[in-house]
This record gives structure tokens, sequence and C-alpha cells, in this order.
């Protein structure tokens, strides 16, 4: 026999076993495991073992342990493990640093290369527009309809018009993300205001492709990478010196595949750019000429992916930029860090536990007397909105970026 | 007097494995246990069945086992996997026995639906094998099968017992009568009942393992065992894809095997006169097993190591060559010709040669019973073996978790469906006791009923209840109840339970504790004695320390 045939030949049985060796990155994750002790602080923090019980999710432990420890029945996880947000609250929580979030996405890559069957047909539909269009959403068809319902929003919100502008040689890249590009077109407006008002050299992309986050969460690992490179190849051709965002999800997978893929240029969120590189005295300023001073109580929600998967420092700047609005005063909610639901696809094809999860965060809102509630991620401001509009609440959601906008002066 | 054609002393996967075929045979049959199914030397090895592939050099072993691999294959598959493995070469002098091993295994590879003997080379190693050492040369390659120990026993055993024969766990033979040189019948202490009962029978098979010698010596007959102690490191999951074989220290052969969802590495070999019951592998064993696996897989001394497993193999005397030289044939004594009419021994054997050890001595007793008869052991299937399971219909239908009901395939094979129909009158049953295997309620009460577990430890081996990475941390306490519940224990006996399965636990700990065990170890202190107290419940209760929990 050859070699060639002597391999095809192990690779015959190994599938038929069901065992798909482990690469090297894949036994790092999975070695972070052994450290558990099952101390079960992760299964007590998880938002989602809380909203639906053990019998419909076993939790982050079970995940990490029970599930990962005979790779060859990987595919038996299908009915558990698409039912985690992602948020990451069990890593943070554990005290042995299990990455339970990444074993997520690795069993969720299993499944998807190969049993794809038992995905949820949803993530399927989902994944084909990811590969179709390179976005997490069908575009806009009509070019003119997009610029209409853009210009709606603007108007409600009474922000003016900047329009895109590609510009070789530029400082910052402001990469809006697919949520706030196709759908919350309001927050990708604010950021060009915000970065116009501070006289920023910034450049947008000449056509925005997805960061490759909902790929990797439904385990579409090849879509991921191409998308990440096919990203990486237009941030070196632009000679940008750093990238803003002002999607939470976008912050920390574009932070974590500049560093693998060695962009060699910084990642930041809106907020962080804002508190790290204008700086407070110059936002201060602004704030101060601005007009709108009507008092407002608000609370903010945390992004999971800020908080947990990025640095909890950029909700503290969050709370700072706050402080500097005249009339804003803020209430912390009880539930600020919790999940919103939104997460880790689960929305696509569980929607009631995706509002299982938030219903915690409803409750605590509402307790605050807050009339807003004031994130800096337009994919929470969009379920935290929905949950809120489906309970009848009158408290509005903005997303962080639009509320700075509005309270800068207005120009010209 | 209860009075049996037939008693089987030992309830190995040789005792079960003759129990099961005389009764097949419409033999009237008892068997004997000192403790439960499969706790000594059966319940310690790697459940490899065998092809014989250490024993290439003898042809007649090597095929008895690859036909006896044929066997498993029709009536065990449900308990049964196959695993990939290989024998990473760092140099050419790491062939072990030559080219005869791969022109042996090759030429009856494909009556048992495995390719022949493969060569790979270092890249195709390294793609199946990531953690190999990346300077090897190349690589041997073949596959075998194997069972789970626990479950091949207590299935031949249930089986037996579906045949009519009397399965009796917990009794301990204390002596064999005899009458004028013939067999007449046994006393025994029934540990349950804390009764001396006894049995009449004309026929004694003797396989009591490692205490072989001391059964025949009740009867006045003399049987020579080499005792060999063999000790695997368990670590707390599959931390390679595949089988890895190396060679060791001193030149013999170890392997690091998955097994269920752990991995085993093993195994040692000592000769010992240590007293099987309380053995417990040496820091050396555990050392000598690193050091030599470390070679071909460096990362090895990284892994979490949950626990150790030792057993003594009740080798065939033959002195004055190392262990590896001894047969791994069995041999059947019949003790007429020293007087001793009515009792046959074994020694020797491979967990893949059971059943035909088993149906040997089945024709023996039989001739000596004068009966004629014909095994039937190799064709009926074992319980569990008839249907395939459907997973994701079974775990739709009764909202059980998917992984779940494949863990519980994985044991109980076409019985899963019973199991779950009972969460139906108790939809409560669906929690899960043992988290790390996972284990639910509804499985451990039907073990408790079905499969006549006197003790946690006997759940343990039934549901591999505690054997994953939290060493019943967490399941214990909730088995104890159910167990005390289902077998009406006192408070008292409850509490000893929890104690007893905790001890036993640290036995396989205590030698090889290191790195995250040791957190894990304080967890599981912390629970059981500042919450639960037992540390000052021991000085109220009746127990004793095993000596493995002595403080030195």
């Amino acid at each position: 026999m050859s070699e060639e045939e002597a391999y095809q030949t192990v690779l015959a049985t190994l599938k038929k076993e069901a065992i798909y060796p482990y690469t090297e990155d894949e036994m790092q994750v999975v070695k972070s495991i052994e450290s558990c002790i099952n101390c079960g602080l992760c299964i007590q923090h998880c938002p989602v073992v809380a909203a639906v019980g053990l019998d419909r999710f076993s939790g982050p432990r079970s995940i990490a342990v029970e599930l990962s420890r005979s790779p060859p029945e990987y595919w038996t996880t299908a009915d558990v493990v698409y039912l985690c947000t992602g948020c990451g609250t069990c890593r943070e929580v554990c005290p042995k640093d299990v990455d339970i979030p990444e074993i997520v996405n690795l069993i969720r890559a299993r499944i998807f290369k190969h049993r794809p069957d038992l995905m949820p047909k949803q993530l399927h539909t989902a994944d084909a527009i990811i590969v179709e269009h390179g976005l997490a959403f069908v575009p806009w068809e009509d070019p003119e309809e997009k610029a209409e319902s853009r210009d709606m929003r603007l108007e409600r919100l009474g922000l003016r018009y900047i329009p895109d502008q590609v510009v070789k040689g530029a400082d910052v890249l402001f990469y809006p993300g697919c949520q706030a590009e196709e759908r919350a077109q309001e927050v990708k407006e604010s950021a060009k205001i915000i970065l116009n008002h501070f006289k920023v050299k910034f450049t947008l992309l000449e056509e925005l492709n997805c960061c490759g986050l909902p790929a990797t969460l439904l385990g579409d690992d090849k879509t991921a990478l191409e998308l990440a490179l096919k990203l990486k190849k237009k941030v070196k051709d632009l000679g940008v010196k750093m990238l803003v965002t002002t999607c939470a999800g976008c912050t920390s997978n574009l932070a974590r595949i500049a560093e693998r893929d060695a962009w060699g240029i910084p990642v930041y969120h809106m907020l962080e750019y804002l508190v790290e590189e204008i700086g407070i005295a110059k936002l201060s300023s602004a704030f101060k000429q601005s007009t709108e001073e009507e008092p407002l109580r608000v609370t903010l929600h945390d992004p999971c992916h800020l908080i947990k998967h990025t640095s909890r420092i950029t909700m503290d700047y969050a709370g700072q930029i706050l402080g500097l609005i005249p009339g804003v005063e803020v209430t912390q909610s009880y539930a600020h860090d919790s999940c919103c639901g939104g997460g880790g696809l689960v929305s696509y094809h569980a929607g009631d536990v995706a509002r299982a999860v938030m219903k915690e965060n409803l409750a605590a809102i509402e307790e605050t007397g807050a009339t807003r509630v004031v994130t800096p991620c337009p994919l929470c401001t969009a379920q935290l909105e929905d949950s809120l509009f489906r309970q009848g609440s009158s408290v509005e959601v903005d997303d962080m970026t639009v509320f700075i906008a509005q309270r800068l002066p207005q120009e010209g | 007097m209860a009075k049996y054609d037939v008693i089987v002393i030992g309830g190995g996967s040789t005792g079960t494995a003759v129990a099961r075929d005389c009764a097949m045979r419409g033999l009237k049959i008892l068997l004997l246990e000192r403790d439960d199914i499969a706790s000594a030397t059966t319940g310690a090895c790697a459940g490899m069945i065998s092809s014989g592939l250490k024993y290439m050099d003898e042809p007649n072993i090597v095929d008895m086992c690859s036909d006896e691999v044929v066997n498993f294959k029709r009536i065990a598959r449900h308990v049964m996997e196959k695993n990939p493995i290989i024998t990473p070469l760092l140099e050419m002098s790491d062939i072990s026995s030559g080219g005869n091993f791969a022109e042996e295994y090759s030429k009856r590879a494909e009556t048992r639906d495995v390719p022949p003997v493969l060569f790979l080379t270092p890249e195709d190693s390294l793609k199946i094998e990531p953690t190999l050492n990346p300077d090897l040369i190349a690589s041997i390659y073949f596959e075998e099968y194997f069972i789970s120990p626990f479950a091949l026993c207590m299935l031949q055993a249930l089986d037996a017992k579906q045949h009519g024969a009397d399965i009796k766990t917990y009794c301990e033979v204390t002596d064999i009568l005899t009458k004028k040189g013939s067999i007449t019948g046994l006393q025994y202490f029934n540990r349950i009942t804390d009764k001396m009962e006894s049995a009449k029978t004309k026929a004694i098979v003797n396989a009591a393992g490692p205490w072989a010698h001391k059964i025949a010596a009740l009867a006045g007959a003399k049987l020579e065992l080499r005792l060999n102690k063999g000790a695997h490191v368990i670590l707390d999951r599959r931390v390679v894809n595949v089988g890895v074989i190396a060679k060791a220290i001193e030149g013999r052969m170890i392997y690091l095997f998955p097994h269920e969802n752990t991995v085993l590495l093993g195994t040692t070999a000592l000769d010992t006169w240590e007293d099987p019951d309380t053995l417990v592998a040496s820091q050396d064993e555990i050392e000598y097993l690193l050091k030599s696996m470390e070679w071909v897989i460096p990362s090895i001394r990284d892994a979490r190591i949950i626990r150790t497993m030792e057993g003594v193999r009740p080798l065939i005397p033959t002195w004055k060559i190392p262990e590896g030289d001894v047969t791994r044939g069995y041999e059947i004594i019949d003790h007429e010709p020293e007087g001793v009419s009515g009792l046959i021994s074994f020694t020797g054997g491979k967990l893949v040669m059971c059943r035909h050890m088993a149906e040997t001595a089945t024709d023996l007793v039989c001739k000596n019973l004068g009966m004629e008869s014909e095994c039937k052991t190799h064709n009926e299937p074992l319980p569990g073996n008839s249907d395939d399971v459907d997973i994701l219909a079974l775990a739709k239908e009764y909202g059980v978790s998917q992984h779940t009901v494949e863990r519980m395939r994985a044991r109980r094979g076409s019985e899963t469906a019973t199991i779950l129909e009972l969460t139906c009158d108790h939809p409560e049953w669906k929690t899960t006791i043992c988290t790390c295997e996972p284990v639910i309620e509804a499985e451990l009460r039907y073990a408790i009923r079905a499969t006549f577990p006197q003790t946690l430890n006997d759940l343990r081996r039934r549901v591999r209840l505690g054997t994953g990475p939290c060493q019943g941390t967490f399941c214990t306490f909730k088995a104890a109840a159910i167990l005390a519940e289902e077998l009406e224990l006192s408070g008292e006996d409850f509490q000893l339970e929890i104690v007893d399965f905790l001890a036993e636990r640290w036995k396989g700990k205590r030698q090889s504790i290191r790195g995250e065990q040791i957190a894990q170890e304080e967890l599981a202190q912390g629970i059981y004695a500042c919450v639960g107290n037992l540390d000052q419940a021991l000085e109220e209760l009746d127990y004793d320390l095993k000596p493995w929990e002595e403080v030195l």
C-alpha cells in the first residue's frame, strides 16, 4: 500500500469512528478545561441557565466538561451548544480561566463541518447570507431606498448627514459593522459626525465586509477566515494607523483577528477612542457647547462583547463620558452587565430562550426609573428595543454613539 | 440446602462467562463472588479485546484472539468501540518484535474488519495525532477493539441469570466440602445477610483470578500462580485522538488508550506478593509510565491525572523469565489427578479469551458430568445488543439531552429506551446525578433495581458514577440518597456508603495527586468534611480507616 493509500485508509476509519483529530490550536482551548475543578460558579452565573433552567440548557460546566471529554461524541451536543449566548460570563467568573466560549465555538465548528444536519436550520440560512454577501444581513437591493431609510432615521434623531468618504492614508478607519451599515444606519452616521467634529482624518471602506464573528459563532470557520483575510487586505491597502468601530461584537472580534493575523494596528471601540485618543478635556468642552440640555435619567447596559470579551474599562469610559454631559443623570441597573440574550445567534433559532435571558434586564431597567437605556452596541440596542417594546415599556433605547452625536454642538 | 449442577467461584470476566455458558446449556448454576461483579482484576484492565498483538510469537493464541474478537462483535457490539492505534518510531530500534508482528496481524485483519498494519509518514502521523513528538521517523498503525469490562461481566452475569443461574455477590467461600476425594458442596459467608450459608454441588469451577490458589487450598488442592501487578494512570479526558503505543524505559511496550471518556496510560508489570485487596499504584509506577510515554508524547506530563487503577494478573506460573515472556494463553487445571474430583481451576488468560475459556471449561464440566451439550455463547447476543438505538429520536421523545442518551447507550445498548421509559412516571428522574459522565437518576434507579448493586462502588461499575474529573465530588451525596431509598438503608449506613465511596476514590487519587487535582480534592474535602461534617460523623460510625487512608 502506498503512503497516500495508507493515510486515506486511516482517515476512513477515523471518519467512521467520528474521530476528527484536534488541531494544535484546538488542543490549547481544550487543554484549558483540564483546570476545571467543578466548582459550579459558571453555572451560578450563566444567564441562560438562570433564565431557562438546567434541563433546557445544561450550562457552561457541562459544555466544558461533559461535552468535551469524548470528542467522537461531539455531535450529541447539538441540542445544547446552540443555546449558549456566548456572553463570556462563565469565563469571567471561572477561577481557573477555562475558556468555555471558545469551546462552544470549537464544538459548533465540528458540527458545522461534520454533522451540518444537526445545526438549527435558521443558522444555515444565516450562513448562506454571509457566504453570498460577505455580510451578516442581506444588503439593501435599492441604494435609494437605503438612503431614504437613513435620512428618515437622521431626521427623527435630529442629526445631519455627512457623506461617506474613502481616503487613502487616513489616520482612522471607521468600521461600522453589518448592523450599523445595513440596519441601524444612524449609528454609522453618528460615528461620522463624532469623528468629523473632532477633526479626525478618517476613512470608510470602499466596500464593507463582515468581520466574521457570526460565521465563527455558527461554526463556519472557513468563511470566517476568508472574511478576516479579505478585511485585512482592505485595511492594509488603506494604510490607516488604527481602526475604530461602534459595534461591541466587531470590537472583540476585530481585536482578536487583528492580533492573530498580525494587522499591526490597534482596534478601538468608539468609546475607547474618544477617551484615550480624543481625551476627556476635548469631550468635556464639546458637550458644554451643546444646546441639548434637557435633564434625562439614563441607565447603561454593558455589552458582553466589550466587558467580557474585550475589557471592562470600556464601560468605565462610558460612565465617564455620560458624566460629562450636562443634564444627564446615570442610575445603575442591578443587571447592567447581564447578557441581553442577543448573542451567540441564539435569537435566530430559539427566540424564547433569548427573550427569557433578557427578562432580568428588563425588570432591572424598569426599577432604575430611567427613561432611557444607553448602550454602546447596535446589536444590544436592537435586542433591548425589541424587548422593551414587546413589554409595552415607555423606556427608550439609544446606541451610545448616537446619544453622544446628538449631544455635540450642531455645526455648519 | 440448595443444590446446583455447578458452582462458579469468582465474578470476573471468566467466572461470569462460565456461569453464562453453563446456564445456557441448561445446567443449574450458582455464581459466588466475594465482592462485586468485575471488582478486581477484570475491573482494572484496559478493556482491550486484543487481537493478540503482544503475543505474535504464539500463533495459536493469536488465532484464538482474532476469532474471539469476531465473536464479541457478534454478541456485544453495543458495549464495544474501535480504537485506531499509532506506534510512533523515534528510531528504528523502537520496532518491538520485528516484521513478524505486521505479518501475523495483517493475516487475520480482514476477518475482524480492520485494515492490515500500515506504515505512516511522520507528516501523516502528526496530522492524525498532533501531540506526537515531531522528531518521529515513521509510525506503525493498526486497529483494535475495546469493550467496557464492567459492562461485559455484568451482561454475562445478567444473561446467565436470565438462563436460570443464581448470581450472588458479597458471598465469600469459606470452605469447600469433599467426601472421599470428591466435591460435595461448599460453605460461604453471605455479607449481605451476615450469615453462613452452604450449597451442594459435585462440580466447582474456580475462576477466582489472583485468589484461585486460595480457593483451591480450601479443597486441599494445590495451585500455583505467578501474580503480577499492573497499574494504570487515568487522565481526565481523551487527550489523544487515537491510541498510542510506546517503548518503555526497559524495552517493554506501554500504551495510552482512549477509554470511554478518559485515557488510560498503562501498564506496569511487577511480580507481586501484595494483598490484591489493598494494592495501590506506587510513585515509581506512575513515574515509570510518565517517563516512558513522554518520549513519544512530550506533553503527557502536563495532562491532568485523575487517579490510578491497579490490579493483579493471575499468570500461568512460568518462572525465571520476564513477565512479558510468560504465555498469555490460559490453562484449565482439573484437580482430579491430585485427588480432588469435581474441582477445576483457571490460570492465565486475557480478557479477550474469557468466552473461549468458559467454553473449554464448560465442555470439561459437561464431560465430567457425563452430559452432551453444545456451546451457544458465541452466537447468542448479550442483553442490549439487539437493536440499533436512535439517539436523536429518544432524546426528543423523552426530553433528555442527546449527550445523556448517547452515554447511556454506550453503557446499556438497547435497554436505553427501557430506562428512559421510567421518566414518564417520574419526570424528576431526568435530574443529572453524576455531572461528569453524565448519569441521570432514572439510570441509577434502573441499575439498582436490575443489576443488584449493594454499594455506591457497585453503582460506579454499573454506570461510571464518580469516574470523571471531579471523582465523586458532586454525585456521591445525591447517589447515596437514592441508593439508601431504594435499598432502605439506615441513616448510619447512608453515611457509611458516602465515606466508603469517597475512601475508594481516595485510594486511586492519593498516589497520583498533583496539579489541578489537588484543588479539586480541596473542594471535595470541603464539601464532605466541612459542609457535610462527615469527618465528625466518622467517630460515631462503625468505620475503620482503609490501609491507604492511614496518615503517614
